[in-house]
């Protein structure tokens, strides 16, 4: 394909992006250097380097940025060994694959903000934990300051573990079943099958699902929205403070929030920098 | 000798015990919300939980979607349940013929009639705009998502060149980025284009044919066009990725033969290439659709009033009486249902997407 043909194939998507992603991440710059009130939108004033002062002075910001990490270094781990333990599983199920995997699927597809409602209300007043945690130990169940981190790390993984696993069992039925015979043959046991045959066919996949995890879990926004809203300011998590700051009722500081978001898009760039380039360096390989 | 899949080999029941155990963490919630959903409000409240043998009403769902205190909603599940059969059917049909297009497209049409009768034949809420507005927004997004990632996966398929490159590494790098970098700007914007609009006079003008109802002045913010801009935007690096390694797969002998026999590139691209990519075609669009159904926090910013779902049903949650649990749970069971029988018609198309889309990626 010649590159004008490939350009008119293209150059829908990428007006597309250019519009609606790098434009506005440039404005998203340019308004961070602004002192700019939500009920006052049409005096902005450029105050240089203040917002970013102003961020990083504030406690509530290295709050939300420790929970964040933390978040992130927990959900993900976990959720993407527990989903390869389940696909492993679902993959020795033989009747009734289907109806297991839907119902496995379902907390990844409802809306999240849906998932986490019906899940918080298992600890409502009333609700099924809350009761059982009642009857065990005599002590009433609230959520709370102390409690809500953990209990939006275990409705996160909940909710996320279904894409680790159903990405995985899909890599899995690619698994040629002579490799697998012929590790058998030569005796090896169930870890060393993991080890040697099934991990680094799924190598790739590990990677996909890391790399898209870790984006996710590093912006979460519904479901610790829907845990915290005004209550448990201390538990919120980058984007969550980011929108607090910038839409908070009357005095939504839409400059700041710029600018956290700025310096949430440099930390994950830190990260995914090398991902970057390497994946940059791959499709160059394949081109030459 | 035979051979078998090397393993502590867990006999067939203990694989099924833990199996189920898996399925009781993943659906406790929604078993326990779709009961309180037909719980009366004396059972809800109540401080020991009614696991069985309550009085179920259909009062939650009546409250949040209709105008009415007193109505019989059997007949509202009977129509109900005859539009889910007959699109579920032409969906079946659709994934099994080889054309797939005219009967998605047949199924799309019965519901959306089935939606523009619906409150001609009983007194619906302001919710069921909210309905309306979800799935306007979701088959908008689906479709021109769809069209510019076909033709952009294809293009970076196809091509060597380094720009090429240079695009698909941004917008994997604009996959990471977080909503909130988006969402500002894109108020921001809207407001000033809206502001200029009322200052030129332009925005009080009258479009009646392409205005969507309730709306009287051109505008940007608070429309289903500005979410459904939003959700195209942040979701075309995923499009065009997945749709990109699907056509890898495509050997390009099949459109060289075509474009041999007289045809150009986009005919070829049309009759040819597109036929044989409706596992992808379906398989991205699960996913938009998910993304678009499921949008919460594009909506609660760019839309004030012209809400879809997930926002409806949030701004429900506030009150703490046990009235506005019930018709929570009831509008929980609604949003999920329609989503949960698309994914179980397409199950074998999201995981064969996913396969395939993320081996190469």
């Amino acid at each position: 394909m010649n590159r004008r043909t490939f350009w008119w194939f293209t150059i829908p998507s990428v007006i597309v992006m250019l519009a609606l992603m790098v434009f506005p991440l440039i404005t998203t710059i340019w308004l961070g250097f602004q002192k700019l009130l939500l009920r006052d939108l049409n005096n902005p004033e450029w105050v240089g380097w203040d917002n970013y002062r102003d961020v990083l002075s504030d406690p509530e910001f290295w709050a939300a940025l420790r929970f964040t990490l933390v978040f992130v270094v927990v959900t993900v781990p976990v959720s993407m060994v527990f989903g390869l333990a389940v696909a492993l599983l679902l993959d020795r199920v033989g009747r009734g694959r289907a109806i297991y995997m839907a119902a496995l699927l379902l907390p990844f597809i409802v809306t999240p903000v849906v998932g986490t409602l019906i899940y918080e209300d298992l600890f409502e007043r009333g609700g099924l934990i809350s009761w059982l945690w009642e009857v065990f130990t005599d002590d009433a169940f609230a959520v709370s300051a102390s409690n809500v981190k953990v209990l939006i790390v275990v409705q996160y993984i909940w909710y996320v573990m279904p894409f680790a696993m159903i990405t995985f069992f899909a890599g899995l039925q690619t698994l040629p079943e002579e490799r697998v015979e012929a590790a058998a043959l030569d005796g090896a046991g169930f870890w060393r099958n993991l080890w040697h045959v099934t991990l680094p066919h799924l190598r790739l996949l590990v990677v996909f699902v890391g790399l898209i995890s870790v984006m996710d879990a590093y912006r979460v926004y519904d479901s610790v929205f829907v845990w915290t809203g005004n209550r448990f300011t201390e538990a919120h998590t980058l984007a969550v403070y980011n929108v607090r700051i910038a839409t908070a009722f009357d005095i939504g500081r839409l400059g700041k929030g710029n600018a956290i978001a700025v310096i949430t898009v440099i930390g994950i760039f830190v990260v995914l920098i090398p991902f970057l380039w390497r994946s940059y360096r791959d499709q160059i390989a394949e081109r030459t | 000798m035979q051979l078998s899949r090397p393993s502590i080999r867990p006999s067939r029941i203990a694989l099924h015990a833990v199996m189920i155990l898996l399925v009781v963490w993943s659906v406790t919630p929604f078993v326990w919300t779709a009961q309180t959903s037909i719980k009366f409000t004396r059972d809800v409240a109540s401080k020991t939980p009614v696991l069985w043998g309550y009085e179920t009403t259909a009062n939650a769902y009546r409250n949040f979607w209709l105008d009415s205190d007193d109505l019989n909603m059997w007949g509202v599940l009977a129509f109900i349940l005859v539009v889910a059969a007959v699109a579920t059917a032409l969906g079946l049909i659709g994934r099994r013929a080889r054309h797939g297009w005219p009967w998605f497209l047949g199924a799309t049409a019965v519901i959306c009639v089935a939606l523009w009768r619906f409150p001609r034949i009983w007194e619906a809420n302001d919710e069921y705009d909210f309905l309306v507005n979800s799935v306007v927004v979701t088959i908008l997004t689906m479709v021109i998502s769809l069209s510019i990632g076909l033709l952009a996966g294809y293009g970076l398929a196809r091509y060597t060149g380094i720009s090429g490159a240079v695009i698909l590494i941004v917008a994997l790098g604009f996959r990471a980025l977080p909503r909130t970098a988006f969402v500002l700007p894109y108020f921001f914007g809207a407001k000033e284009i809206d502001d200029w609009l009322t200052s030129t006079g332009v925005g009080s003008w009258n479009f009646p044919l392409i205005d969507f109802p309730g709306i009287d002045t051109l505008q940007i913010l608070d429309t289903r066009l500005a979410i459904v801009l939003a959700l195209v935007a942040v979701n075309q690096p995923f499009t065009i990725w997945m749709l990109r390694s699907f056509f890898i797969e495509v050997p390009k002998e099949m459109e060289e033969a075509a474009m041999m026999d007289g045809a150009t590139r986009l005919q070829a691209f049309r009759k040819v290439i597109i036929p044989i990519m409706w596992p992808a075609i379906i398989a991205t669009g699960l996913f938009t659709m998910l993304l678009a159904y499921n949008e919460y926090l594009f909506v609660r910013v760019l839309a004030p009033t012209e809400w879809t779902l997930p926002v409806a049903i949030v701004s429900l949650t506030g009150g703490e009486s046990s009235r506005t649990i019930t018709e929570a749970a009831a509008a929980s069971v609604s949003i999920t249902l329609p989503i949960v029988i698309v994914i179980i018609l397409f199950q074998k198309h999201l995981v064969r997407g996913l396969g395939a889309g993320a081996v190469k990626g």
